[in-house]
């Protein structure tokens, strides 16, 4: 050893008084590049809580948390990711698939603290530095992990449509169902939306599988109209579709429509497997339409004696004789309607009650009753001359067609109304040849109407004429025809903040003659059957029930369902409402299975 | 550059000539004729850099693509030579004669993919993955998740909700499936 080796660790010490290489954290600040995949950065606000990130992540550092401000909200499941940075490995992979793009990364990369258990932290909520840090990693602007477009639907052309009943979509290949089932991210939350609850991610995922048979039992759990719901459903689902607020939401509605269409009718028996136990209880049903079906379908799976009364001369309700076959063939409701019936549920047709049976005989032969019946009368426009014979209601229509009658419209005619009803109204007319002028009191825009059908109304060659209310009907000159005196509309804001109000220009009125005119602006109970002082004993308002838990009415053995009993009318609420009721009625009448254990 | 192209592809039947960008073609070569090719783009066509070697892992097709990024100088041109091989038999020749750095780039291959290259120095030492007893974890076959699962432990307390039972049992709880 010499002399250099002994002293150089004295040397070493002079550098002590040197400007260091290193930087002392945290005083000096090196930021990260600005593209660096730094600590993450979510916009709560915009989050749905779709839990993606935490399914990509491969290293099984996301948890989704709940977040109380968050539960409640539309379309959003009131969690939010929390990040465990004892696991992440910066890969970005959650940023990437974030559905609504509301993840990102900063550029910040020093946390430092000596407790190593404060790294775990739920982005945008927990108070963060980097929160409003504006550098990082953000995924590219067009890069998606999943197509944003969906797999489009092979129509007939308006052109041939109009001409004839067949049905105008045409519905995916199996081929385009599977590419259609990939861009489902499986999140689940149109589940909580569908009113039926129905198993959505699972029912996709089947087709994924190419296992119809298992998507054809996931779907009947909570619905047993697929068929049905598969063409016409109003696909609330598809509305908070987390895959729809970066792209096209997942065409839920027509996959749904695949698995029924690949399961042959003649199969149903032996996949469903429904075996059913008598348990010696008798239910009456009122009405056969989804809602009084969907009831006696979980009733006969119950053990229940299921009797279905049913005026008309089918069954189906509104789906038979308000929805036209070009939407939904008739094949297609009875494959739903013919499986039910198959367990055994009788169908009394052409059996009103009221008439041909007295209500209270049902409430006196029966264990329970599920009350259905809808809405059937078509609601009266207000305005002098409504009475005219060339005034036809777009039920009656609608019902005419289905029951292959000539409706008898004319060549020229007018639709009043911006519903479902006045545009299948339209469109029917449109297929007997007349030319249709469709007139509505607001906007388009503001048409409850489905947006499909309206731009397939439009299609097919139906004039709208919005902002336009009809003031009075008057004689033409011809005894077959008949006019209309309407006026223009400006739309005023409503001061308390509603939507705007149209009000009538007296100076922009006109007079249009036409072959008919066909009204469709809504629709009311018919309650004709039940006793004026049971309208009191119900508490009927407007003609419409206000049902309680499980669809009891305030007569204990009374439960209803279906547009009359709740604010949404359509097919699917009606036919939760039934599988509700089917609840109801069993915990009602078989109390024991459902006491707390 | 085009020139060139033509004689590649009469030469040695390059195809999926590809223009990435105007200062960068890809295109794809047998593995067989792959090294002439490099040793040719290298002496005589002025491509004298090679910026870097990787790999795509095609599972469902079967194979790994390899990728030769290769630069000239003088025309401020680069070429991206790629070269099938096949999964189950994933070797391929040796470019350190070319270029001596390729032997790391070899051995990081051998490492993340399992792709081997005979002839290349220290091919078998660690690379960056010191005591790896799994399958390479760059193979499509890997599972990431698993492997973390298995490997690190988890923060005590740490929870997850799914979304979708997350709002049945806070927003409908009575209601959905419950039949069979």
């Amino acid at each position: 050893m010499n002399l250099k080796d002994l002293l150089s660790p004295f040397f070493v010490w002079q550098r002590a008084f040197e400007k260091p290489y290193t930087s002392i954290r945290p005083t000096i600040d090196r930021p990260g590049a600005p593209a660096y995949r730094g600590f993450h950065i979510n916009i709560a606000d915009t989050c749905v809580g779709c839990g993606s990130c935490h399914e990509i992540c491969q290293n099984h550092a996301i948890d989704m948390v709940a977040v109380e401000e968050y539960l409640g909200r539309e379309g959003d499941s009131g969690l939010r990711p929390r990040f465990d940075y004892g696991r992440c490995c910066w890969c970005g992979l959650c940023v990437d698939i974030c559905t609504a793009a509301s993840l990102r990364m900063s550029n910040e990369y020093a946390w430092i603290s000596e407790d190593p258990t404060v790294f775990h932290f739920t982005a945008g909520v927990d108070d963060k530095p980097w929160q409003d840090n504006e550098n990082g990693y953000r995924r590219a602007e067009g890069y998606h992990l999943y197509p944003p477009k969906r797999i489009e639907m092979e129509m007939l052309p308006a052109n041939e449509s109009v001409s004839s009943f067949e049905e105008v979509v045409k519905g995916y290949s199996e081929e385009q169902a599977k590419k259609e089932a990939d861009r489902c991210v499986e999140c689940g939350i149109c589940v909580a939306t569908c009113p039926a609850h129905m198993d959505v991610p699972d029912y996709i995922h089947s087709i994924r599988d190419g296992n119809y048979e298992k998507g054809l039992q996931l779907m009947y759990r909570t619905n047993p109209f697929p068929a049905t719901c598969g063409r016409i459903c109003t696909r609330r689902c598809e509305s908070v579709c987390p895959v729809g607020i970066l792209g096209e939401p997942v065409a839920i509605r027509w996959l749904k429509r695949l698995i029924v269409d690949q399961v042959d009718a003649s199969d149903y028996q032996r996949i469903l497997a429904d075996t059913i136990t008598e348990n010696g209880k008798k239910i009456a049903v009122i009405g056969a339409g989804p809602g009084g079906m969907s009831a006696a379908y979980y009733l006969r799976k119950k053990g229940y004696a299921v009797t279905v009364f049913e005026a008309q001369e089918s069954a189906g309700g509104m789906l038979r004789y308000g929805v036209p076959s070009y939407r939904l063939p008739d094949n297609d409701l009875d494959k739903d309607i013919d499986y039910i019936v198959s367990l055994g549920v009788e169908i009394k047709y052409n059996t009103a009650i009221g008439k041909d049976i007295k209500f209270e005989q049902l409430l006196e032969n029966y264990d329970a009753v599920f009350m259905s019946t809808g809405l059937s009368v078509p609601s009266s426009m207000r305005i002098h001359g409504e009475d005219h014979p060339r005034v036809l209601s777009g039920l009656q229509v609608l019902a005419d067609v289905a029951n292959g009658r000539d409706p008898g419209i004319g060549k020229k005619v007018a639709v009043i109304g911006g519903g479902n009803v006045a545009m299948d109204a339209a469109r029917v007319s449109r297929r007997f040849d007349a030319e249709v002028t469709i007139l509505y009191r607001r906007r388009i825009s503001e048409m409850p109407a489905d947006e499909e059908e309206i731009h397939e109304s439009q299609e097919e060659g139906c004039r709208i004429v919005q902002q336009a209310i009809p003031v009075e009907i008057v004689s033409a000159d011809s005894e077959q025809q008949v006019a209309i005196r309407w006026g223009e509309a400006e739309m005023v804001d409503d001061p308390k903040g509603g939507r705007p109000r149209p009000v009538l220009q007296e100076d922009r009125m006109h007079t249009d003659t036409y072959d008919s005119i066909i009204s469709a602006i809504g629709q009311g109970s018919n309650l004709d059957y039940i006793s004026k002082e049971m309208h009191e004993e119900f508490a009927i308002e407007w003609g419409k029930f206000t049902p309680g838990e499980y669809q009891h009415t305030t007569l204990e053995k009374v439960f209803v369902g279906g547009d009359f009993a709740n604010s949404t009318a359509d097919a699917i609420s009606a036919i939760e409402d039934g599988h509700h009721a089917a609840r109801g009625i069993d915990r009602y009448l078989n109390p024991a299975a459902y006491e707390e254990k | 550059m085009n020139d060139l192209m033509e004689r590649l592809q009469r030469d040695f039947g390059v195809d999926d000539i590809t223009v990435r960008k105007p200062a960068l073609t890809t295109f794809r070569v047998k593995k067989d004729s792959a090294e002439t090719l490099i040793r040719e783009l290298r002496d005589r066509e002025g491509y004298t850099h090679l910026n870097f070697m990787t790999c795509i892992d095609y599972i469902e097709d079967g194979i790994f693509t390899l990728v030769y990024m290769l630069h000239n100088y003088d025309k401020k041109l680069s070429l991206g030579v790629h070269v099938d091989i096949s999964r189950e038999n994933e070797d391929m020749v040796s470019i350190h004669t070319l270029w001596a750095q390729a032997w790391t780039y070899q051995r990081e291959l051998r490492e993340m993919y399992g792709i081997n290259f005979p002839g290349s120095p220290r091919l078998e030492e660690d690379f960056c993955l010191e005591g790896w007893d799994d399958i390479p974890p760059m193979r499509r076959e890997f599972d990431t998740k698993e492997f973390s699962e298995q490997r690190f432990g988890h923060r005590e307390g740490r929870h997850s909700e799914e979304p979708r039972d997350h709002m049945k049992v806070e927003l409908y709880p009575n209601r959905g499936g419950d039949e069979k």
